[in-house]
């Protein structure tokens, strides 16, 4: 009653200003008094669509405004191309011109009314009062929108976090984790002594150095477990008979992140932290990157690739989604998750293909061939099976001969991966098919008509087979031909440019007025995070990424190959990669909620459903395609 | 709002403020060459005890200014005259302003006279304002003997006069509210609807620059002929 009391001391429109920046960052951190002094000195303007509301004309910049209802474009011109970008979005909430009230300058961007258009401004000396005054309001306008963007990726942290409270995070440098001054010892040891200096200084691993300190092996309790279980040799040999040879090694400087990767690829589970001479300087073992046990990546990739049965295979997939769960606790990234699920996934395939080898050879070499998003390793919870076989013809055998052997194994693969969890691929793309079980020479043929001829329908196919990559066999063959691929995709144009017109038809989720646009089937108010969302970013940086010669297959990779090569503009590249990373953050959140709930994977989402925060940034995002999009429509004047 | 009142008494008690009696109060001003990008208009909405000027009352007042185009919330009316709920006919209780501010049984005038001041005479806009002129000359006449008229212009004129092809769903604040997208903070709430109708004024305001409108008095013109007109096709 005492605040209610305390409330109508203030005009109703007053209060309901508050109300209303109380809904926004940085407001809903603003104190109430600074809020009042806010609403009781802000003048309410109407702009309707189309009326320019500050421009450089206007000179240096005096109010400062928020958006109470409608949009704000900024527009630049573009002297090159003779035309108008918008270069960025103002919805509900949201603040400007910062940088210019700031600086005390004109603003560079003409800023244009989208729709009926309500905004609140304060005069300069009312904004110094509040930027003095509260510190919120201050750290907001002196960090400008980055801000804004720490916030949404804290509260994805947060919220996972909430499982597993601990605040380690990935990017940290390996040197915070590294244990300095590790045990070490020369390879003439008798094993003895150095289990002996292990106990003594209670750890469970010891790096064997030449004199020079390079580390030239390491031995671990687990080694000394199956030497005497298998009695290869006795306590009294020298170490470096039975250490583990040249140790996984990594910079000072490489992050937790790679640390975590390295050694869930290779199954170890202590790193050596050198320096620049390839000097010890530390050790990093798994328990200490996740003090946590829960958190158990390594391990975790162990027990799938030393598997003895499909059944443990599909025990552990629900560990690898708990698992994401806590990475995304310890501040991994969207682009470092699903490298990760990437990983398992790939650990799993090999896997299920060798315990087949083992059971049935089907007695002639291949490689495993991943396409679309496992290619690209950007896989989330929900995927399934695109894959392929590339052989090389025995003597005295014809392709159809092999492709007998293979396709029976195949079969059988595809089935037991489809246990595993990834689903049977309705388009039938898989190895089992025997239109993707190809010799190298057939694969050659296959793009040539693929690239050659290109017809509407083979574009479709084009975000599956051009992201390609080897999980399991041999790579040599795989690179040879990627070559070929990459060099006649260069030399045709018409292929480019229907390339182009096909990912220009992929549209970002929003209408021409920077509504969500939702998918129109079935499903009402909803959009569809992977279509909608991530695949403009995808289809759009391939056709660029194949057109300049870059080999890497994944999105964000191959976006920093296309900066070095002066094709994106690095402040684009940035904003873009920002861009897709968070719509593949709050799609993996939702993954994980709809698990908890035990409701079947989808990546339709409700925006109503999200917060204020996430709704804004979902729509930048959203607009940042659009802005891929418009490069890809200059470039190849679609 | 309370705290102006306060100090506007204290200062017309102190004999600071010149003559403030009812006929001293600034006169209205009649629609002439007034810039409508310039000119201060008045935006108002009463709220009252029921539908009939002749014997139900005004409780609250709410008002909001527009000036050079623009709503200035400093430069705004909020005030509760009377808590019906109380059922004191006479002494009415301007909540919240302690009794040693005010000059005991002249509440209401005292905060009349306030108004009229804050007014200065400015052109006044209400939603139906009909209504609302009839309430508050009664009011102004009943406690002040007030007589002189103010210029009052209708929005519920204004709006269809500048959007003939809107399609609303009738012809009330809410409709043209939900038309143009606003949100009501409190409806019924005299300041909140006061603020709600001085907003779709601005949305007017901006077509009637586009249509090429610049005075008060090619304003005021239009709504003339566009009433006859109505009044017409209601024949």
């Amino acid at each position: 009653m005492a605040a209610a009391n305390q409330d109508t001391t203030r005009p109703q429109n007053t209060r309901s200003i508050m109300g209303f920046l109380q809904a926004h960052a940085p407001f809903s951190n603003m104190d109430d008094d600074h809020l009042a002094h806010f609403a009781e000195h802000a003048t309410l303007r109407f702009y309707a669509d189309g009326d320019v509301v500050l421009s450089a004309e206007d000179g240096i910049v005096n109010r400062f405004y928020v958006v109470k209802q409608g949009r704000i474009r900024g527009e630049r011109h573009n002297e090159k191309a003779e035309k108008t970008e918008t270069t960025f979005e103002i919805s509900q909430g949201e603040c400007f011109p910062l940088a210019a009230i700031i600086g005390e300058r004109p603003t560079r961007t003409l800023h244009r009314a989208t729709g009926d258009t309500f905004c609140l401004s304060i005069e300069q000396n009312t904004f110094v009062t509040l930027i003095s005054e509260s510190e919120p309001f201050r750290d907001f306008c002196l960090r400008g929108v980055s801000s804004l963007l720490d916030q949404v990726n804290q509260r994805i942290q947060t919220g996972a976090m909430a499982s597993i409270g601990s605040s380690i995070s990935l990017s940290t440098p390996l040197e915070r984790y590294a244990h300095r001054n590790p045990i070490v010892c020369s390879p003439d040891l008798p094993i003895r002594k150095a289990v002996a200096r292990m106990h003594e200084n209670n750890v469970g691993s010891i790096v064997i150095t030449d004199d020079s300190r390079h580390p030239t092996g390491i031995f671990t309790l687990r080694d000394l477990r199956t030497m005497i279980a298998e009695e290869t040799c006795t306590l009294d040999s020298p170490v470096r008979q039975t250490m583990t040879k040249n140790p996984c090694c990594l910079r000072a400087h490489a992050d937790a992140f790679d640390a975590a990767m390295l050694m869930a690829e290779h199954h170890f589970a202590h790193l050596c932290v050198v320096d620049e001479d390839n000097r010890l300087i530390g050790m990093v073992s798994e328990r200490d990157l996740f003090s946590l046990q829960r958190v158990d990546l390594v391990n975790l990739a162990r027990t799938i690739g030393t598997a003895t049965h499909l059944r443990t295979l599909v025990s552990l997939r629900t560990d690898v989604s708990r698992l994401v769960d806590a990475m995304m606790a310890h501040g991994a990234d969207s682009g470092q998750v699903v490298k990760i699920i990437t990983t398992l996934n790939d650990v799993t395939v090999r896997r299920v293909l060798e315990l087949n080898i083992k059971k049935n050879d089907p007695g002639i070499p291949f490689t495993w061939l991943t396409f679309g998003s496992e290619g690209r390793q950007e896989q989330t919870l929900l995927t399934d099976q695109d894959n392929g076989i590339l052989f090389q013809t025995p003597e005295g055998m014809t392709e159809d001969q092999v492709r007998e052997k293979l396709l029976p194994f195949a079969r059988v693969v595809n089935d037991e991966l489809a246990e595993c969890g990834f689903t049977l691929c309705k388009g039938n793309i898989m190895a089992s098919n025997p239109k993707l079980c190809l010799s190298d020479r057939e694969w050659d043929d296959w793009f040539v008509r693929f690239i050659d001829a290109s017809t509407p329908q083979n574009l479709v196919y084009s975000s599956i087979f051009l992201d390609m990559r080897a999980v399991f066999g041999p790579k040599e063959q795989l690179d040879e031909l990627l070559d070929r691929v990459s060099t006649r995709v260069r030399k045709n144009a018409l292929f480019q440019k229907m390339l182009a017109g096909n990912a220009f038809q992929r549209k970002p989720a929003l209408t021409m007025f920077r509504n969500f646009r939702f998918v129109s089937e079935g499903k009402k108010h909803s959009l569809d995070l992977k279509r909608q969302g991530l695949a403009p970013f995808v289809e759009a940086v391939r056709v660029f990424a194949l057109a300049n010669g870059v080999k890497s297959a994944n999105t964000l990779e191959r976006m920093d190959e296309l900066v070095e090569k002066e094709v994106f503009e690095a402040k684009d590249a940035a904003a873009w990669k920002d861009a897709y990373s968070l719509i593949q953050a709050i799609r993996m959140r939702s993954h994980q909620e709809m698990l908890e709930r035990g409701e079947e994977l989808s990546n339709y989402i409700d925006p109503d459903d999200l917060n204020q925060l996430d709704r804004r940034i979902l729509r930048e995002s959203f607009r940042q395609a659009q802005r891929l999009q418009q490069k890809l429509e200059v470039t190849y004047q679609l | 709002m309370l705290e102006q009142i306060r100090q506007w008494i204290e200062r017309r008690r102190a004999g600071q403020t010149g003559n403030t009696a009812p006929e001293n109060m600034p006169n209205p001003k009649t629609p002439g060459d007034q810039l409508l990008s310039e000119c201060r208009l008045i935006v108002l909405d009463l709220e009252t005890t029921g539908l009939h000027p002749a014997k139900d009352e005004v409780i609250a007042v709410g008002a909001v200014a527009i000036k050079g185009g623009a709503i200035d919330l400093s430069d705004q009316f909020d005030l509760i005259l009377k808590r019906p709920e109380l059922d004191i006919t006479k002494t009415v209780l301007i909540h919240g302003i302690g009794p040693e501010a005010l000059t005991q049984g002249h509440e209401t005038e005292d905060a009349l006279l306030f108004l009229l001041e804050w007014m200065n005479g400015d052109p006044v806009l209400a939603y139906h304002s009909a209504f609302d002129q009839k309430f508050l000359e009664k009011t102004l006449k009943a406690e002040l003997g007030y007589t002189q008229n103010h210029t009052w212009m209708d929005v519920a004129d204004i709006l269809p006069a500048f959007f003939p092809d809107a399609l609303t769903k009738g012809k009330g604040l809410d409709n043209w509210a939900d038309h143009f997208g606003l949100e009501v903070s409190a409806r019924h709430h005299a300041a909140s609807d006061a603020l709600a109708t001085a907003e779709l004024t601005l949305i007017a305001l901006n077509k009637a620059r586009k249509n090429g409108l610049k005075t008060l008095r090619e304003l005021h013109d239009k709504l003339r002929y566009q009433r006859r007109l109505k009044d017409i096709h209601r024949i």
